[in-house]
């Protein structure tokens, strides 16, 4: 099928639709912060921009901001105060949407963003960069958005390490009680969207991405994936909504 | 108590004088304001067995201070050169078990760092609970039982360092750091919570009577500070607000060095031990990149403050000489 857009893209458009208007948002280093910046520009205008470096805006930023204490994100910000002043607005639960990407993603909703190998075991352990803030964001943000790019090896049975503990049992602990992270509530890929049931806090596909059928889906999956029977397609992003994210990041750092 | 005096000396002079071997290091900036120059010159000095205290950091600094063989232990959230998607020395040092890595969150951390500063042993966090990083991190994390609630509740240790190392935008002479634009995320806290003090590397040195025309900048008062070093690009590649933004080339130029054992030898050796000083790498960059890789990195500006402030004060000495108020309710 002929595409205009790259998945990625789709991915981003989806997942700021999450965002409703006048929210309070965290974001993160990458597409997050593609994420957040197209969803001002679109439906969400009176949003609230949070990152861990400090920044608190209610207007975009001038220009793309790479990293999380991007000067970009200080310009014009309405506050400035370092990662205590914004993540302790978090844990205050005063965030209503945190977004947070990852290496690997279970069946369970465990997101691994720490390395892959057996941790016990140095010599078979690749490192990634760590939580960073994505445990603070799952443990505290009202709704939680993992953004991930789809394969079979990062949509796993098991992840290698749990960095933020998905919505099911984990280490001993019931997540989503007390001081116990809750995990994401919805994941959205480079596939499909996916949501967590209920019952069996198991992940289960709410819709694919237009001109992927759900046997590919399933083939990047290495674990047996539900499928809602309320299946829907992902809207194909208009051109408009394609031209207002490209003009966020022209050279293409986060979206080639 | 520091006395009042000049602290401004060279790099060289301070990493020597107020970094030991073995020191717990609170380690500045974030994903810019990496302390860039104060990196290279651990390197040089061969400083070892430092354990590093950070919440985040980027641009590569901490895997080329790992690299070298300088780091025993690092606690933190999140290492990485983003520009090469890759901490590379580091994930090759924790394989060969030559780094102890101690995960948490970076809540975590910066609730660690805030104990740090406070003078308190320990702070309840929320998040970690439930993560692998409270299985392998014992040393940072516990869970407890909220003494009011009966609830388990993780605490994290607070992080008191020996030394604390940061790059700022301007320090004045006497130790005052000045940071705009975020309060450094995190320096604020390590630096104070920091036992010996500081090392501090600023763009432009200014005279105390500038920076106490608007204290309100000071993230670190003076007598913190151990050592003020003037260094110009002292953060390069990463950024500095307001100087400079992140070299993204060199990031990525350096991220390829890093990412072979083979490699990163040859970088050490002609960025960092074959320079004397971080105007000799600098000067190396010009030769090699051009002048005009640092004018690329030159920051959109005009973003000044628009609001007018006065400090200004009420003196007492008006109300001498004025009677008491009184009416007639009070007298009767």
């Amino acid at each position: 099928m002929f595409r205009n857009y790259k998945l990625h893209e789709l991915m981003v458009v989806r997942c700021a639709k999450e965002i409703r208007d006048g929210e309070v948002v965290f974001a993160g280093v990458g597409l997050p912060l593609i994420t957040v910046s197209f969803a001002m520009a679109t439906h969400a205008p009176n949003m609230i921009l949070l990152t861990e470096g400090g920044s608190i805006r209610a207007t975009a930023p001038p220009g793309l901001a790479i990293t999380v204490d991007d000067p970009a994100l200080f310009c014009n910000g309405d506050a400035a105060s370092g990662m205590l002043s914004t993540m302790a607005a978090l844990q205050r639960g005063e965030v209503d949407v945190a977004f947070i990407g990852g290496a690997q993603i279970d069946r369970y909703g465990n997101v691994n963003s720490t390395g892959v190998g057996n941790w016990d075991e140095a010599d078979t352990f690749t490192y990634f960069a760590g939580s960073g803030g994505a445990n603070d964001m799952a443990a505290s943000a009202k709704r939680v958005l993992a953004m991930m790019p789809q394969d079979p090896k990062k949509f796993v049975e098991r992840v290698d390490y749990v960095t933020t503990p998905g919505p099911g049992k984990v280490n001993g602990f019931q997540t989503g009680k007390g001081w116990i992270p809750g995990g994401p509530t919805m994941v959205v890929s480079t596939m499909g969207v996916y949501k967590f049931d209920d019952n069996t806090r198991e992940i289960y596909l709410a819709e694919y991405f237009p001109g992927l059928p759900v046997e590919r889906i399933r083939a990047n999956c290495s674990f047996d994936l539900k499928i809602s029977p309320d299946l829907k397609q992902t809207p194909i992003p208009s051109e408009e909504e394609l031209t207002t994210l490209r003009s966020i990041d022209p050279t293409g750092f986060y979206l080639d | 108590m520091a006395a009042v005096k000049n602290k401004t000396m060279a790099l060289k002079e301070a990493v020597a004088t107020f970094v030991n071997d073995g020191d717990t290091v609170y380690y500045g900036g974030f994903q810019i304001m990496v302390p860039m120059a104060i990196t290279h010159e651990l390197i040089r000095q061969k400083k070892r067995g430092l354990k590093i205290l950070n919440a985040s950091t980027d641009a590569g600094g901490l895997d080329l201070l790992v690299g070298a063989g300088c780091v025993a232990e690092m606690h933190l959230a999140w290492a990485m050169n983003w520009y090469v998607k890759a901490p590379y020395a580091i994930r090759r040092a924790f394989q060969a078990g030559r780094v102890k890595r101690h995960d948490l969150s970076n809540f975590g951390a910066t609730s660690a760092l805030l104990a740090g500063y406070l003078g308190i042993p320990f702070i309840p966090v929320r998040g970690n609970i439930g993560s692998d990083m409270i299985k392998h991190n014992p040393r940072d994390l516990k869970v407890m039982e909220d003494p009011f609630s009966g609830e388990p509740i993780p605490v994290v240790r607070a992080w008191r360092a020996d030394v604390a190392v940061i790059h700022a935008q301007r320090a004045d002479w006497l130790g005052n750091v000045v940071a705009w634009g975020t309060r450094g995320v995190t320096d604020e806290l390590g630096c104070m919570a920091a036992k010996r003090g500081v090392i501090v590397t600023a763009e432009e040195i200014v005279d105390p009577e500038a920076v106490r025309s608007d204290p309100d900048r000071t993230v670190v008062p003076y007598f913190k500070t151990l050592a003020v070093v003037h260094c110009p690009w002292g953060a390069h590649p990463s950024a500095c607000r307001g100087y400079y933004g992140v070299d993204i080339r060199f990031c990525q130029y350096q991220g390829k060095y890093e990412r072979s054992e083979h490699l990163l030898p040859i970088f050490l050796e002609q960025w960092v031990y074959g320079c004397e000083d971080h105007e000799a790498y600098i000067r190396k960059y010009i030769e090699k990149f051009g002048k005009e890789g640092l004018e690329r990195l030159r920051p959109v500006l005009g973003f000044k403050p628009k609001m007018d402030v006065d400090y200004g004060y009420h003196d007492p000495a008006v109300w001498k000489g004025v009677p008491q108020y009184t009416d007639e309710n009070i007298k009767a």
